[in-house]
């Protein structure tokens, strides 16, 4: 008997909205395209309609397109634009600006909070993803003491590690994905699960952006290099993902909460994971 | 994405199957059949493994012909995390259940697979794994014990030693060299059922630090095995040893040992949870969530036929660091939990003793992280 995954990537529009937003963060950051402009071209492709349903319709080609965004570090917040439909604040959206001056204005309703949340936790996996490419092919071209830093068991565990707190964080977003998609925003157990995502993520992208950094040297801190797009936009997505959410520890507070109430945290986590389990 | 962990979900039967683990536990408990103990290679209690497989939870997922259920790989992951979980004595079914079996079912003949297959799943001959040697530990090509042809069979000399168990246990699957190793060195070893109980192997505990007996030494002074006991194709045992590995590597085992701990500071700290405590449970959680997404994914790929080595090793590694932290964690939660129970203080001292193993057994630490950079490309 084999086994079907529950979520079923949709490969086509992240195909296609890689290849558009990776052509439009390049005529950007070449300064041959304005903001407007940019909105513009992002709304003619009509990924700017593409936004998921409170019933969880879309979210997969939502989750798509979003992720395409951050992996490109195109300046457009297509997690903003897309989740809460704010294109004002999408367009002003520069992936350079000093990350912790994003602002942390909470969505008003739980159903606006969960939308953002997701949107931001797939958005600071596909930056870390990035990063990490990024990483493996300056190692494995860079030379130092005559051969290549990838040949050195350090940078090797380095990135190793690196990788793992990615592959963490993007099971855990892409659980959270899948209940959102299948049981629509409003699921009760979503809460917890972008919680759990929200830490991982916390967690992931101090590694990330300490390692991928590190083995970088000098040249990754500067602006003529790219890992400071995808930098800048993971931290300042990290933290309006924390701030949204009441910080990260509010979010783990309300995690062990439920293990406490459940008087197991084995208990509250298996709840927490099975669809349709009550929880509370 | 380098390594793809895919979203599945326990089908509905699973978590019936869950609830009745549960139950079967807590009657087990309320009976005092057997106390929470250590991890799963930590606590051997051979009556607790026939009752498992009484009920059918011993070699799950293996063809009914050979006394298995022809259960889903996910059903035998909700029976596995639920019995460690809640520190289930597992220790002596657990390798034959994990590994052993499986690598049977896979490379064993239909002879090797009749005969100790249905035994497996009884929960009545338990295995061991003969790989490490004094002098091979992470370079397990390097294995020095050697299997000689003779008449009728082989005979085979040389010491293994960390064989957990292997003193009570009544088989090990021992990795010999019988051929040239040639230029990749993986060439040349084969796999053997051996009698642990033969005249000619000795096994001698080895104390561990905390003071236990499940190590063991074990010596092979020409102990024939015959020909029906090698597992596989002679000069094939590298193939077949790492075909174990996703087996071996993404199971719940590898971050839950540290679980009664978490659980005892939680019984502890319930009447008056402090802020702090509140919060390490809670980042515990989230952790250990984001880890049984991909465990579950591992099994669902086994179950679909794959092999997800690479996924397996970066499991293992973070989950071992994940299990390792709740130690520093909830011993520094101490003293904020009100009446510190007897089984906090003894699982904290007994997953402190045993933490150093959890980053060695079934592959280091150091070598997992070889394996993922690996699969970055980088080696």
């Amino acid at each position: 008997m084999s086994l079907a995954p529950v979520l079923a990537a949709d490969a086509l529009v992240e195909e296609a909205a890689s290849r558009a937003f990776s052509g439009l963060a390049e005529k950007w950051f070449a300064g041959r395209i304005t903001r407007e402009d940019l909105l513009a071209a992002v709304e003619q492709l009509g990924f700017a309609d593409a936004s998921p349903t409170s019933d969880g319709e879309g979210w997969l080609a939502a989750a798509a397109i979003i992720r395409a965004q951050a992996r490109a570090a195109a300046p457009i917040d297509m997690a903003l634009l897309l989740v809460t439909g704010e294109r004002a604040a999408a367009i002003a959206y520069d992936p350079c600006a000093y990350a912790c001056a994003a602002g942390a204005r909470a969505p008003a309703s739980p159903a606006a909070l969960a939308a953002l949340s997701l949107g931001r936790c797939l958005q600071i996996g596909a930056a870390m993803g990035a990063a990490l490419e990024l990483s493996i092919r300056y190692v494995q071209d860079r030379r130092q003491f005559g051969r290549a830093l990838a040949q050195f068991q350090a940078i090797q565990h380095s990135l190793a590690l690196a990788a793992e707190e990615v592959a963490a964080c993007s099971a855990i977003t892409d659980l959270a994905l899948a209940c959102a998609a299948r049981e629509g925003i409003a699921s009760k157990r979503l809460p917890a699960l972008l919680d759990a995502a929200a830490l991982v993520a916390g967690q992931a992208v101090n590694v990330v952006y300490d390692m991928t950094h590190q083995v970088h040297g000098a040249i990754g801190f500067t602006q003529e290099y790219a890992l400071h797009r995808h930098s800048l936009g993971l931290l300042r997505w990290r933290d309006h993902l924390h701030l949204a959410r009441g910080g990260d520890i509010g979010c783990a507070e309300r995690l062990g909460d439920a293990a406490l109430e459940a008087g197991s945290a084995w208990r509250a986590v298996t709840a927490t994971m099975t669809p349709g389990a009550p929880h509370g | 994405m380098r390594f793809h962990f895919p979203i599945f979900a326990f089908p509905p039967e699973a978590e019936a199957l869950r609830a009745e683990v549960r139950a079967f536990v807590a009657d087990e408990l309320a009976a005092g059949r057997w106390k929470k103990g250590g991890d799963f290679a930590s606590s051997y209690d051979p009556a607790f493994s026939r009752r498992l497989g009484a009920r059918g939870w011993l070699g799950m997922t293996w063809p009914k012909r050979y006394g298995g259920h022809e259960r889903s790989m996910l059903e035998r992951l909700v029976v596995t995390e639920e019995l460690l979980a809640a520190s289930a004595p597992v220790a002596a079914h657990w390798i034959g259940d994990r590994q052993s079996g499986p690598l049977l079912l896979r490379y064993g003949s239909e002879a090797q697979r009749a005969e100790f297959l249905p035994r497996l799943a009884r929960g009545e001959v338990f295995f061991s794994i003969g790989m490490s040697e004094p002098d091979s530990g992470s370079d397990l090509a390097s294995v020095r014990t050697r299997a000689t042809k003779v008449d009728g069979g082989w005979t085979i000399s040389g010491r293994k030693v960390w064989t957990t168990f292997a003193h009570r246990n009544h088989y090990a699957i021992v990795l010999a060299r019988t051929g040239d190793a040639g230029a990749q060195r993986h060439a040349g070893l084969s796999q053997y059922i051996v009698d642990l109980k033969s005249p000619q192997v000795k096994a001698r505990p080895i104390l561990n630090m905390a003071g236990q007996e499940e190590f063991n030494e074990v010596v092979f002074d020409d102990a024939f095995v015959p020909d029906d006991r090698l597992v596989g194709e002679p000069g094939n045992g590298w193939t077949q040893v790492t075909s174990e590995l996703a087996f071996e590597r993404s199971g719940p085992e590898r971050y839950l040992s540290s679980i009664r701990l978490v659980e005892a500071a939680l019984a502890c700290a319930k009447s008056k949870p402090t802020p702090r405590v509140r919060e390490a449970l809670g980042r515990m959680s989230a952790k250990l969530m984001a880890l049984r997404t991909m465990s579950l994914a591992v099994a669902a790929q086994l179950q679909n036929g794959e092999a997800p080595n690479l996924e397996a090793s970066l499991i293992k590694d973070l989950g071992n660091a994940f299990e390792r932290e709740q130690i520093a964690v909830f011993r520094a939660l101490g003293s904020e939990l009100p009446g510190r129970s007897d089984d906090y203080l003894s699982s904290l001292a007994q997953a402190t003793l045993y933490s150093p193993s959890w980053t060695l057994r079934g592959g280091t630490r150091e070598i997992l992280r070889g394996i993922v950079a690996r699969g970055l490309g980088l080696r």
